[in-house]
């Protein structure tokens, strides 16, 4: 049994390294912010259905054959001080899947991604550009960098064109907010949009 | 045991926190362009769009070896002075070439891709633009891959009606190019690359672009998409050289402004419709630009918008200058069918007056004198027309017949007896020639509330495959409105129609058939199967000599509009260059 007084030097050690991690785990995981009464609103039946669903479904050769692409989850790219966004994403071993799939632009404008394919096969990312679209060749276990321009809102789709693996797992989306500029806009009083959550909880 | 816990705790907090490893692999690999993945494309264009201006393309009659501009010349007439392909050798018409494009992967609105362009070729290089934010340039003797161009498009994109572009233009040096989701890009003609690049359409607010833009002096003019999501239609110009606006006109007045009077007291007009998606024609004596507007918003449901709702369902002549309305006529006033009067305006001479040609999806063929508006004609062109009747003397429209709740059988559809698809007029023969819809069905109105960027039409048609009865080409005489020939096809004709000095009609079916037409009493001279519908503008033109007809095909649009007895047809993508062998 250890003396009083080193217990309590481990445990004024501990509190502290238990409040940082808690304040790291509250303001930044994306754990922590599942919480949020916007998110858990989500949890309707059917969306409980598909995450129910997930553990026996999102597998290479399991109860389908590929993986849902959209399971790769999700990165926001930084918008960098040279007005780039940036995001890195990975080809994980034998998944057939982008981790993350879905990458998130604040905004229209210049996106970089830093790619590595962690896999034992060969790989493409096939990105759409404005002017042509982009491919990097990513032979086994390589990494690179490719730079797109996507300047309007809404959502694009980027895959691998290597044989079946795009439709097999390795579909993924680019997501662009924002608006068009004020000058692209429609000269009227702002207009009513959608309302959101219109259909949850709609059984 | 309680601080080995919380220690544990600590460590697995840290280990569950959001910083994402990367693997430590060096960076080898450099990204390239798809283009560089084609080592069949040359890469480059000959110089020949350097020496096309706008005072050229006002003179491009006297060069019919050309087709300059959408329309061929200014006028709309669809009309080419070459003869070497004519009735007596058309039946020795023969395939000369084909480029074909298909997807790879996802596109936006994907039962819907169709090759909609009217091919521009400048001495020799052909360019067009297709479904999906692509335009080439290609060898118009050869059909060689000369460059590629391709716009990123959002699968989201709010399309009510096709993933299609109708074309580009050609002008100093410059492809212009109106893409899908409303960037209006300069092109380098000899390499595709960018020169510059304008916002110019919200896609938020449900406005997109299809049509192929029109260089009128040193502008370049484009009209916007959008009115089946309740948008406030659009005509913009921009500097040719910059890119900078020059005007915009919207088709819905503001109150207070002209026009206003005719949209009742409530804010309708901020949703009005009356989009411009369809090139205009230009009489550069006049200095007059002949421009179709769109149907209001909602498209079904005129309830909120009492009135005539101009400009709406109209021709607007504008000054290319400064876009302000010399003179309008409306074809469908306080229109509840989605009867757009888009369609081209045709310019032509008759006893030395100026004189314009409208065949309106109501049904209806107008003749207006170009200079003031004036109505000197009108006379119904399609076969089953019952929404209304137009008084040929004065113009009114009476018994009128209008969706209602439980669905009305109403004629035609709403894409109407004529499509967008052009009618054309011959120069040799002095005949104007159409294509035509035979649909009816049910307009039902459904209370829809606004929501930007949601579908607006206020109700819906519907049609099944028994309510198309085919189509038509047909011809009439400007000079009295009277029909002078009608030839029948099993399905509804939705591609526009070429007349040439060669007294030939170009047609092309939903089957995939292209027909050659005598212009003089629409007999079928010549068939070809191209293997997809047409929904497209062919054009002619020659090169070294040698006379071509090029066809842009592929089934796709809103075919539920037109054509609902063709939905499963075969697809394809293809341009069909015929030439004698």
């Amino acid at each position: 049994m250890l003396p009083p007084r080193n217990r309590f030097g481990a445990f004024s050690l501990a509190i502290p390294l238990l409040t940082l991690a808690l304040a790291q785990f509250l303001a930044g995981c994306e754990h922590a912010k599942l919480l949020r009464p916007q998110v858990l609103k989500q949890l309707d039946t059917d969306v409980a259905a598909l995450v129910n669903e997930l553990p026996e479904m999102d597998h290479q050769n399991k109860a389908i054959i590929g993986r849902l692409f959209a399971q790769g989850g999700l990165t926001r790219a930084s918008l960098g001080e040279d007005g780039i966004m940036r995001g890195r994403i990975r080809i994980p071993a034998n998944e057939y899947i982008w981790k993350p799939a879905i990458v998130v632009m604040p905004q229209g404008g210049v996106l970089e991604l830093d790619v590595a394919n962690e896999d034992v096969a060969h790989h493409m990312m096939y990105m759409p550009h404005n002017g042509e679209r982009e491919v990097l060749d990513l032979p086994a276990q390589t990494r690179g960098i490719i730079r797109v321009q996507l300047d309007q809102p809404g959502y694009y789709w980027f895959g691998c064109p290597v044989a079946n693996h795009a439709t097999r797992g390795m579909l993924g989306l680019v997501l662009v907010k924002g608006e068009v500029p004020p000058g692209a806009k429609l000269d009227r009083p702002p207009q009513p949009r959608p309302p959101e959550g219109r259909d949850r909880h709609a059984h | 045991m309680h601080t080995k816990l919380l220690l544990g705790l600590a460590l697995a907090l840290f280990a569950a926190g959001c910083a994402t490893s990367h693997p430590d692999l060096p960076i080898t690999q450099q990204q390239r362009s798809l283009n560089d993945f084609d080592r069949t494309q040359r890469k480059t264009a000959p110089p020949v769009a350097d020496a096309v201006t706008g005072e050229r393309i006002m003179r491009a009659r006297s060069e019919p070896h050309n087709w300059l501009t959408y329309y061929g010349a200014y006028d709309g007439q669809r009309y080419s002075a070459l003869d070497q392909i004519n009735a007596d050798t058309v039946a020795r018409l023969k395939p000369a070439w084909i480029f074909q494009a298909a997807p790879i992967g996802l596109i936006s609105s994907p039962a819907t891709f169709a090759l909609e362009a009217a091919p521009i070729v400048v001495d020799g290089v052909m360019y067009l633009s297709g479904w999906d934010g692509q335009v080439w340039a290609l060898d118009a003797a050869t059909g060689d891959l000369l460059w590629r161009y391709h716009h990123a498009i959002p699968l989201d994109l709010p399309l009510c009606c096709g993933n299609v572009n109708r074309g580009v233009a050609v002008a100093y040096g410059k492809v212009f190019y109106s893409s899908p989701n409303g960037h209006l890009v300069a092109l380098d003609a000899k390499s595709g690359k960018v020169v510059w690049r304008q916002a110019w359409l919200d896609p938020r607010a449900g406005e997109s672009s299809t049509m192929a833009p029109l260089v009128v002096k040193n502008m370049v003019i484009v009209g916007s998409s959008g009115a089946e999501y309740g948008v406030r239609g659009h005509i913009d110009a921009f500097d040719s050289q910059t890119g900078r606006r020059v005007w915009r006109r919207y088709a819905v007045p503001k109150p207070g402004e002209p026009g206003s009077d005719t949209w009742g007291a409530n804010d309708a007009w901020q949703r009005g419709g009356g989009s411009a998606w369809i090139t205009g024609t230009y009489d550069p004596q006049l200095n007059l630009l002949y421009w179709g507007t769109d149907n209001p918003s909602p498209d079904f449901d005129g309830r909120m918008r009492p009135g005539d709702n101009l400009y709406t369902n109209s021709v607007l002549a504008l000054n290319p200058d400064d876009g302000s309305i010399r003179w309008h006529y409306q074809f469908t006033p306080h229109d509840v069918w989605d009867y757009a009067g888009v369609n081209e305006n045709i310019l032509f001479e008759q006893d030395g007056r100026p004189l314009l040609a409208h065949f309106d999806r109501n049904g209806y063929l107008f003749i207006l004198d170009r200079r003031t508006g004036e109505r000197l004609r009108v006379t119904q062109f399609g076969e089953r027309v019952t929404w209304g009747r137009i008084a040929p003397d004065t113009g009114r429209v009476s018994d009128r017949q209008e969706p209602t709740r439980e669905g009305k059988y109403i004629c035609p559809g709403p894409a109407g007896a004529k499509e967008w698809t052009h009618a054309a007029y011959s120069r040799k023969t002095g005949l104007l020639y159409t294509p035509v819809i035979d649909l009816c069905g049910t307009f039902k109105l459904i209370e829809t509330p606004f929501e930007e960027g949601l579908g607006y039409w206020g109700g819906d048609f519907i049609a099944t495959p028994e309510d198309a009865k085919g189509g038509y080409v047909k011809a009439f005489d400007p000079a009295s409105g009277k029909m002078i020939w009608s030839t029948k096809f099993p399905f509804p004709m939705v591609a526009s129609v070429l007349a040439t000095a060669g007294d030939l009609v170009f047609a092309g079916e939903p089957n995939g058939d292209f027909d050659a037409l005598d212009a003089r009493n629409g007999q079928v001279l010549w068939k070809f199967k191209t293997g997809s519908g047409i929904h497209s503008s062919p054009v002619a033109y020659s090169v070294r000599g040698k006379q071509y007809i090029a066809v842009p095909t592929g089934w796709g649009g809103w075919l539920k509009g037109f054509a609902v007895d063709t939905f499963g047809a075969s697809r394809g993508s293809a341009v069909v260059v015929f030439a004698l062998p």
